[in-house]
């Protein structure tokens, strides 16, 4: 809009004097301002400074070309409508400029009323493409601000509560009698669970919306798994149970970010660890071709009963164990899956009841060509 | 009679210093609270604390930093036992603390909410025993 006044602005930039006045009494009647050039440099001038909400521009010109014009013009000021005027039977010239930014073609000659509508259309549809945009940018801000909310107002309490729950452990631990701390214990461990599930669920939710980082640099799986492993043995070693890791060093790299399939890798062992009984194993191997790198993480734990493993992935989706204890926050396989995806790779599932479970990732190689 | 070492918790968060206060004095130090940047610096100065533990984000971002460069530009401040506090959100708008090269020196990073046996055995690694 014209910064004085409610008028929407038009721009001609034509070099036929006669059409520019034709133009202008046309457009001022229908109660619109507008400013006229006679050749490219000056238009673009004056579109820079004034920001028209239209511009017509002619096809032929003597010393720039009215595409060239509609090029720059396109780039300069992007929510701005640009028509171009063509000579008579020239729709390769209009077809091409709609390629470079034209909203439409007006070809000569034209009636008043011609020009009078493709500028009430062109001037709606800009009203409409901005506001298209403002809302768009509305619901990602809003998307931003809800994940940000969430991550603040629910971790907050969650970490308040929990550190309170370590002051009564220390504090307290000769005090209270067995059951109570029993209650303390259990009641911190579902808190844990429930800190994580928040976790995942941002974590989620960031893929989704696209905020979650990811780098894009050549990864080692070796080092991956290497690092998963001895985040994760602590935990093993607790539960009694040996993770055996057969990974070749020569793997080739594969693009993606090093942390998030690390944590795939913590998640995959924390859930084989969970379903699997004291002196229990976990063996990760590996395969490769061409092409691709499998990776088998395999269990020797309690396996998932068939009906029940087209659903693991799904969010929220748990296997009730033998033993409840730990209970995951159901989201863990569906951020390994979205993981996987954003690293255009598989994760799958296999089990037998009793004997235990494979989780197979497989992961694109990035293919060298040679030349 | 041994003396208490001193430790300065600063913190926005009452509920935090309250938690960690009993965990500290459970462990035989004295607790001193502040619950801003302006009158942590202002306790610093006047207890010279054994150690101090300073969060990183109070009322606005960063003030954590800000104090602790109050302290460090001190002199009885240059070498004393710092620890920052961050609440973790690794993948949030602060990402996690990693202190550029020139920063001033900062003994220690925990995150929340810190498990009580780990607070008193790096306590007591950086200030010695009660």
């Amino acid at each position: 809009m014209s910064a004085n006044n409610d008028k929407p602005l038009i721009l001609i930039i034509d070099d036929e004097e006669a059409l520019r006045d034709g133009c202008r009494q046309v457009l001022e009647k229908s109660g619109y301002e507008v400013i006229t050039a006679a050749q490219g440099a000056e238009g673009i001038k004056m579109a820079r400074e004034r920001v028209p909400d239209m511009v017509f521009v002619d096809l032929k010109m003597p010393n720039m070309s009215g595409m060239e014009i509609m090029e720059i013009l396109s780039k300069d000021i992007p929510d701005t409508i640009l028509v171009m005027i063509t000579g008579y039977a020239s729709i390769v010239s209009a077809v091409e400029a709609m390629q470079k930014g034209a909203y439409d073609y007006l070809p000569k000659p034209f009636s008043p009323d011609q020009l009078r509508v493709l500028t009430k259309r062109g001037l709606e549809h800009r009203t409409l493409r901005l506001e298209a945009k403002k809302l768009k940018e509305e619901k990602d801000l809003m998307q931003k601000n809800f994940i940000t909310f969430v991550s603040h107002e629910m971790r907050s309490p969650l970490v308040v509560v929990r550190q309170y729950f370590e002051t009564l452990k220390e504090i307290a631990a000769d005090k209270f009698d067995n059951d109570i701390k029993e209650i303390m214990e259990r009641c911190s461990k579902r808190l844990e669970n429930l800190e994580e599930l928040v976790e995942h669920w941002l974590d989620i939710s960031r893929i989704e919306n696209g905020t979650f980082a990811q780098r894009k640099e050549a990864v080692m799986l070796s080092s991956v798994i290497k690092r998963a492993i001895e985040e994760m043995a602590p935990v093993c070693r607790k539960r009694k149970i040996t993770v055996e890791a057969d990974v070749p060093d020569n793997l080739p790299a594969v693009k993606g970010d090093e942390e998030s399939l690390v944590r795939v890798f913590t998640n995959l062992i924390g859930n084989a660890s969970k379903y699997t009984p004291e002196e229990g194993k976990i063996k990760i191997s590996v395969e490769k071709d061409d092409y691709y790198i499998r990776i088998n993480v395999t269990d020797t734990g309690c396996g998932i009963p068939a009906d029940k493993l087209p659903f693991v992935f799904e969010p929220f989706f748990r296997v009730k164990g033998k033993e409840e204890r730990d209970k995951g926050s159901g989201l863990g396989l569906a951020f390994c899956k979205k993981i996987m995806e954003s690293h255009h790779g598989r994760i799958e599932m296999s089990s037998r009841e009793g004997e235990g479970t494979t989780c197979l990732l497989t992961f694109p190689v990035e293919v060298e060509t040679g030349k | 009679m041994t003396i208490k070492k001193k430790i300065l918790l600063i913190d926005d968060d009452k509920d935090f210093l309250f938690a960690t206060k009993l965990i500290l004095e459970k462990g035989g130090y004295e607790v001193f609270l502040a619950e801003d940047g302006k009158s942590g610096v202002e306790m610093w100065k006047s207890i010279t604390p054994d150690l101090a533990i300073i969060d990183m984000m109070m009322e606005t971002w960063g003030e954590g930093f800000s104090v602790l460069n109050k302290i460090r530009a001190t002199e009885a401040g240059k070498n004393t036992p710092l620890f920052m506090l961050s609440a973790v959100d690794l993948q949030g708008p602060y990402g996690s603390f990693e202190p550029p090269p020139e920063f001033p020196k900062v003994n220690r990073v925990l995150h929340k909410p810190i498990k009580a046996d780990e607070l008193l055995r790096i306590v007591a690694q950086e200030i010695g025993e009660k």
